[in-house]
């Protein structure tokens, strides 16, 4: 805190009379440097040594104590971390993270009930969904449950197959499949991966404007039929740029939509388990599977005059 | 006696590229962002089995790109002559049209900014930098990457097309790669010897091919002569342009971009020794699969004294000599014996080789439930599969597959070798001795290959300030510095200040001046002229404005 004064200034007079100043944008980012043990080296040093306590292993050497990085480093360039009991991974002396190599290494216990790693979740909602133990479940029958078509249903009017909508090779959702260059190097725009079978089967031939459609919603892009992709099941690549050649939907009138269009998340109750060892409910991305990219849609060629 | 003459090569190791066309993007960044080059890659990586870019450029029944051999056995262009070539000066159908490149687009991101208020969404749509109208994108530079559209246009690959029937069927198994492609500086290039200006030349201290931008007439022959389709034509300024190997930044010592930013690490740098009196002999060897050992019998080992001796009487310097003797690429080429010529009957004796990808083997086994890292199954499965040896064949040894087979068996032996190692195992010496080499060699070439330190991936040595004028540097500052070039850094260039980027930034302009009839848009802020910059000498376009449409004197 003396530190942050030093830095920040002090306030005087009104609730905060003593305190570090956060007057301004960057005062904060100080602030936020300065109490994280990944850039200030002190509280990493402190964290170790409080957690070398709990748990009776040493993290000697593992933390730079004498390391700060201030918000103008950050400004005059990238500035790594330093490591801190805040994550598993250490990058001490140059070393690149990977995480938990700080559990393995130094024997600190994992965050579960044993403090292992383990794989039995012995919780009642578990035990009551068959689910303690990993376990495979096929996918939802869509068909039964929301009314859709059968897979693997349907001709010339579009056909019902599996919808999957992996990473690309080559991005992390829009960074960077879709500048100027990278689309240049692929087919410029939204395009939804299809076997030959299935396409012939729907009358599509590679680049033609398709549409995916289910109960969800609707997708407008050009198909890519690849020898690649097996039959009954269509990719369409995770966050494809939405504000890049997307024309509108015949079935709905309105902007063609993205991957997320077709998909829909869908709770069970072993999602809501909280406040039980390394288990946490939170209202967020509800649950670790991707459930909901097990979709199937129905997938038909358009007409190939397109309005934007 | 032997003409010793250095030659900067590259080896690309195929198992580490996975696609990611950061080599591309940057090159295109560096080198050919201006416009006029807007369809132009120096850099290029294309999905194997595809068409490439420009697509289908390996047909030379089609292009007729590279050398032949004439009923005497003597080497001539392809092409043809210089008659030939006189007839058809002004309208040569051995190009690649524009639509065999890609037609250049971008998007009218405008529109995100500008479009009044709408019940959805506004988009950016396609525009063709052509026309400047709204366009469909049926074409592009990597259309077909990773197999798309594969069914209806890899049939049309010039190398699967060599292929038998039953070998078509089997490409049904999808199997593929990446091949990254730059120009390959070639001992014999065609393109230098189709320029009939006598602009494209070979530098002698260090064998980059590159164009002079000053006796350019724009014939174009060299984008004909060239097999590998790695010359391109500005159509702004009306010249040949090419990968330039980077040499402003290999005169320093530093890697090209394509290499410096390369992801999977899979690229060398290095020298090479040759006998130049000895190419065209090589180069004109009868049977075709014979051009491989030619070729490497034409590099001279670094370390024979009396090849160093001769390249003493040449005047190669002492360094250069060291870093021959350090050469990542020497050692790949002969004493690993990886790394093969991309296409050596083009008869061009190509200095960018290729160390075939094992992964596609190994995937093969993996896939039918076989240890894809064992010797035996690994041996057995090189010697049975014909795809893709067959494919890698057509590509790298002129259609033997001996080369192919004899590469991808020491890389499989590596592989078992190290596991062996890395599982804690005792070395088994036998599975080196399999492949005609010794645990040492292979723990060394796994060190060159895997582990690959930067200082050991690229051995280049300093350009001699000394040698300073034959290094085609222009008295008065940077070469690259012509106008529309990618120096562009002085007054009277395109644009005064910052290269510009092919993209949204300058669409509207591109468009305005592409439908304007004038030569140039008076608008155009890029053509005036930066009066900080001016010496006071001569009076440049644009520092007048025009008068009845005409330029000032």
């Amino acid at each position: 805190m003396d530190r942050l004064r030093g830095m920040n200034g002090t306030v005087h007079g009104g609730v905060a009379d003593g305190r570090p100043s956060l007057a301004r944008d960057t005062d904060m980012c100080e602030a936020i440097l300065a109490l994280s043990g990944t850039t200030n080296g002190h509280l990493a040093a402190q964290g170790f040594a409080t957690l070398a306590r709990r748990t009776g292993t040493g993290f000697d050497g593992l933390a730079d104590e004498h390391k700060k990085i201030t918000f103008a480093d950050t400004q005059a360039r990238p500035v790594p971390v330093t490591t801190s009991p805040e994550w598993s991974g250490s990058e001490t002396g140059g070393r690149r993270y990977s995480a938990f190599t700080i559990n393995v290494e130094h024997r600190k216990p994992w965050h579960t009930l044993t403090g292992r790693q383990h794989f039995f979740l012995d919780h009642d909602w578990m035990h009551e969904a068959g689910e303690a133990l990993p376990i495979y479940r096929p996918p939802l029958n869509m068909t039964v449950l929301f009314g859709e078509p059968g897979i693997g249903e349907g001709g010339e009017q579009g056909i019902t197959v599996r919808y999957l909508t992996p990473h690309s090779k080559w991005s992390i959702h829009s960074e960077y499949q879709d500048n100027l260059l990278m689309l240049t190097l692929s087919r410029g725009g939204p395009t939804i991966w299809m076997s030959p079978a299935d396409a012939a089967r729907a009358g599509i031939r590679d680049n033609d404007w398709v549409e995916a459609l289910n109960r969800n919603g609707v997708v407008v892009a050009r198909a890519i039929v690849s020898h690649r992709m097996p039959t009954g099941t269509v990719y369409m690549y995770h966050a494809q740029e939405r504000v890049v050649d997307v024309p509108k939907s015949e079935a709905s009138g309105r902007r063609g939509g993205i991957h997320n269009s077709l998909t829909r998340l869908m709770i069970k109750p072993t999602h809501l388990i909280g406040g039980y060892a390394q288990l946490s409910f939170a209202f967020n991305y509800l649950g670790p599977t991707g459930n909901q990219r097990d979709e199937i849609t129905v997938i038909r060629r358009r007409s190939q005059e397109v309005d934007y | 006696m032997t003409k010793v003459m250095a030659q900067l090569a590259m080896v690309m190791n195929l198992d580490k590229c996975i696609g990611c066309h950061t080599c591309s993007v940057t090159c295109k960044q560096a080198w050919t962002n201006r416009a006029g080059t807007e369809y132009v890659w120096f850099n290029n990586v294309e999905t194997r089995p595809g068409q490439g870019y420009p697509r289908t450029y390996q047909d030379q029944e089609r292009w007729r790109g590279g050398w032949e051999l004439n009923h005497r056995g003597r080497l001539r262009l392809k092409a043809g002559g210089r008659l030939r070539k006189l007839f058809s000066i002004f309208a040569n159908p051995l190009m690649p049209s524009i639509q065999d490149y890609y037609e250049p687009w971008t998007y009218d991101y405008d529109r995100l900014f500008s479009a009044p208020m709408q019940d959805d969404t506004p988009v950016a749509r396609p525009k063709s930098l052509i026309t400047g109208e709204n366009t469909k994108i049926s074409w592009s530079a990597n259309w077909d990457d990773n197999l798309a559209g594969g069914p209806e246009l890899a049939p049309a690959d010039p190398v699967l097309r060599k292929l038998s029937d039953q070998v078509k069927l089997e490409f049904e198994q999808a199997f593929m790669f990446y091949l990254p492609r730059i120009c390959e500086h070639c001992l014999n290039p065609s393109c230098v010897a189709s320029c009939p200006s006598g602009a494209m030349y070979k530098r002698s201290e260090d064998g980059i091919v590159l164009v002079d931008q000053d006796r350019c007439r724009g014939w174009r022959m060299c984008v004909t002569g060239c097999p590998y389709k790695k010359v391109y034509f500005n159509h702004k300024t009306g010249k040949a342009e090419k990968c330039t190997f980077c040499y402003p930044r290999v005169e320093v010592g530093i890697p090209t971009v394509c290499s410096e930013t390369c992801v999977g690490r899979l690229r060398y740098i290095g020298l090479i020794l040759y006998d130049a009196d000895r190419v065209a002999e090589a180069a004109s060897v009868a049977d075709e699969k014979d051009l491989y050992e030619a070729q490497r019998s034409v590099l001279l080992d670094p370390n024979d004294p009396e090849v160093i001796a001769a390249a003493r009487a040449e005047g190669i310097p002492e360094d250069w000599l060291e870093a021959a003797r350090r050469s990542p690429i020497y050692k790949l080429i002969f004493d690993f014996g990886v790394a093969l010529p991309l296409h050596p009957e083009y008869r061009t004796m190509p200095m960018v080789w290729y160390i075939p990808p094992l992964s596609p083997v190994v995937d093969v086994l993996s896939g039918t439930g076989h240890d894809g890292e064992d010797a035996d199954n690994l041996f057995g499965a090189i010697d049975a599969l014909r795809i893709p040896i067959g494919y890698l064949a057509e590509l790298f040894s002129a259609g033997d597959p001996e080369p192919v087979r004899n590469v991808l068996r020491r890389l499989a032996a590596m592989r078992s070798y190290m596991r062996r190692i890395n599982l804690g195992r005792e070395p088994d010496e036998s599975i080196a001795t399999a492949v005609g080499m010794t645990g040492e060699r292979v723990e060394e070439m796994y060190r060159l290959l895997a582990i690959a330190a930067y200082g050991e991936r690229y051995v280049i040595p300093k350009a001699h300030a000394e040698q300073g004028a034959r290094l085609e540097e222009s008295m008065s500052g940077c070469s690259l510095d012509y106008e529309g070039g990618p120096g562009m850094g002085g007054p009277f260039g395109e644009a005064s200040g910052m290269p510009v980027p092919v993209a949204v930034e300058n669409f509207h302009a591109l468009k305005d001046r592409q439908t304007t009839g004038a030569l140039v848009d008076p608008e155009d802020r890029q053509n005036r002229v930066n009066l900080l910059n001016w010496d006071g000498k001569g009076t440049p376009d644009g520092l007048f404005p025009d008068r009845n449409g005409r330029k000032q004197p």
